[in-house]
């Protein structure tokens, strides 16, 4: 019985992903957006891939890491530099950088040797170092003053729908993976890395391979971010502020839920772009504020508030309440 | 017939010889008991046979195959499976799903074998109307029993019992001797267990296996061994008047 009400909701949150999807596709040609508006969307898509794979290394196997920005400049500037010195079609120049990322991901192995609090400083520690190296490593990156890629007018109004599938097809494989025995082995994990090796899980294999997976969908959502800007510069694709922002908002959706990031990531681009224009001395002051509030209250954070809420009108309605936490 | 065998197994943590040179076997369908005072070195003894640490020297055989020095998961793959003194269950996951996740180490095992398999390990442990709840909600006897059930869920040949019995009451206690000698009756499964709770490992073991301080000192049945007067000092150590044991 349990299995079948599971299916259920697999098919409920399914269909309704595939229909926002087909909403947002047709979007731009029903409501014809203004440009800024169009941009700004594109600009949401390649953020809500990249948060939701952030969730799957610091949520669904519970490393969080405060470095994921070296994998995102590494797939971008890969990506801009295969454009510029090889000129290969954009698509292809990100699945480069996907692979850049990915590799470089890979060289991460022996920080999954630590777990917890050690884990996390140390991916500070990769991000800091990765962002003085390729910032002084000015053949490649070019520097300080970055690279600037061609621009393709048609090309970044395009960008939208790749953003989007990309999007979509992220929020399906987190869901795809939360509900497989894939993702309960790597909730096992989570829990206790020992126990789960203790069980038969290899948890070096699954935190290897998660950790390649999110770092290949982090390189990709940085190419079509290097594209979408067409200029790119160390210090913002390797910055600490980028490594923070995906932290926060998984941990403003919900760390470890499948589409928890997808709402993070539409209320910190919302909230960033009010402060960045009324109230810039606010911004980041407000982040931390949110983030203090959130894991005090509601580790799950608005996902937790759903949850919550769905309780709360299921007694209201006077049904038996739900047993789960 | 020998299932598991360890010839001069020995563990050094830095200057402390923590095993030295411990031959052990065990046969198809034994209970062996391992006993000994606090720091005997049982544990690292079980640490050892599951893999979670690896051996200074000596060999660990498995029906005829070399599994020294293999990781956790692997060791799980060849049959060997431990419980934890300390339970230790996936806090985030349900009864069952706990359960689940432990009998899907092998990769050719399709998702609905794999669920029957809990089923089956979860009514056979008496959990099965808990399946729902997460872990939390469990009593010590019952996490204690969950912790069998993941174990078992692997489908070992080789069980390693961490004083399982030990701080649950006297009732749960009699019922989980029970339950460990189904295990091997029911499902022709070789344990090795430790306890500090004597009528369980007397009662349960056909052999017995005595530690002391990382050297192995005897083994026999429990009446020979409980008879032993090197056992007894061990346990008890000697009045000032005797001298040091013969």
């Amino acid at each position: 019985m349990t299995a079948r009400v599971v299916a259920m909701a697999a098919r409920r949150t399914g269909g309704a992903l595939l229909a926002a999807c087909v909403i947002l596709a047709v979007l731009p040609a029903v409501l014809e957006l203004s440009s800024y508006t169009h941009n700004q969307l594109t600009l949401l898509f390649i953020t809500i891939s990249g948060a939701l794979a952030w969730n799957w290394m610091g949520g669904f196997v519970g490393q969080v890491s405060f470095g994921h920005a070296a994998m995102f400049g590494v797939g971008g500037f890969v990506a801009g530099r295969l454009m510029l010195s090889l000129h290969l079609p954009p698509p292809v120049c990100w699945v480069g950088g996907a692979a850049a990322a990915s590799i470089f991901a890979l060289g991460g192995h022996p920080l999954l040797r630590l777990r917890g609090p050690y884990f996390s400083i140390a991916t500070i520690g990769v991000g800091e170092a990765s962002r003085v190296i390729f910032t002084y490593w000015e053949r490649f990156t070019g520097g300080s003053s970055g690279l600037s890629l061609p621009i393709d007018a048609d090309l970044k109004y395009r960008l939208y729908w790749w953003a989007l599938v990309l999007a979509g097809c992220m929020a399906a494989a987190s869901v795809a993976i939360r509900r497989s025995s894939f993702g309960l082995k790597l909730l096992a994990i989570k829990a206790d890395a020992d126990a789960a090796a203790d069980v038969g899980i290899s948890a070096t294999f699954y935190q290897d391979l998660i950790f390649v997976l999110s770092a290949a969908v982090i390189g990709l959502s940085s190419g079509l971010y290097a594209s979408y800007q067409s200029y790119i510069e160390p210090a913002d694709m390797f910055g600490f502020e980028r490594s923070i922002a995906f932290v926060l908002m998984a941990v403003i959706g919900g760390v470890g839920t499948a589409l928890g990031p997808v709402l993070g990531a539409v209320v910190f681009v919302l909230v960033r772009l009010y402060l960045l224009s009324s109230r810039p001395d606010l911004y980041l002051g407000l982040y931390g504020g949110l983030l203090i509030l959130i894991i005090l209250f509601e580790p799950l954070g608005l996902t937790g508030l759903y949850r919550r809420g769905q309780r709360w009108v299921r007694r209201a309605s006077g049904q038996a309440p739900g047993g789960a936490p | 017939m020998t299932l598991l065998a360890t010839r001069g197994l020995t563990k050094r943590f830095g200057g402390l010889c923590a095993l030295d040179g411990v031959d052990l076997e065990l046969g198809e369908r034994e209970i062996l008991g391992v006993i000994g005072p606090n720091g005997a070195g049982k544990t690292t003894l079980f640490s050892l046979i599951a893999g979670s640490i690896r051996p200074t020297s000596g060999e660990i055989v498995l029906d005829g195959q070399r599994v020294t020095g293999r990781p956790a998961h692997l060791c799980v793959r060849a049959g060997i499976v431990r419980t934890h003194q300390i339970v230790r269950p996936f806090g985030n996951l349900t009864v069952f799903e706990n359960v689940l996740v432990a009998a899907m180490h092998l990769r050719r095992t399709a998702a609905s074998h794999a669920r029957d398999r809990a089923a089956e390990v979860l009514d056979f442990v008496g959990l099965a109307d808990r399946r729902g709840q997460y872990p939390a909600t469990l009593t010590l006897a019952g996490r204690k029993r969950l912790e069998l059930a993941r174990a078992l869920s692997t489908g070992p040949r080789v069980l390693l019992l961490d004083e399982v019995v030990a701080g649950i009451n006297p009732t749960e206690a009699l019922a989980f001797t029970a339950l460990i000698r189904r295990v091997r009756d029911e499902r022709g499964i070789s344990v090795i267990m430790t306890e500090h709770v004597m009528p369980a490992v007397m009662s349960l073991s056909d052999r017995i296996f005595v530690l002391d301080r990382g050297k192995p000192i005897a083994q026999g049945t429990p009446q020979e061994v409980v008879a032993n007067p090197l056992v007894v000092t061990a346990y008890l150590g000697t009045s000032a008047g005797e001298g040091a044991a013969p």
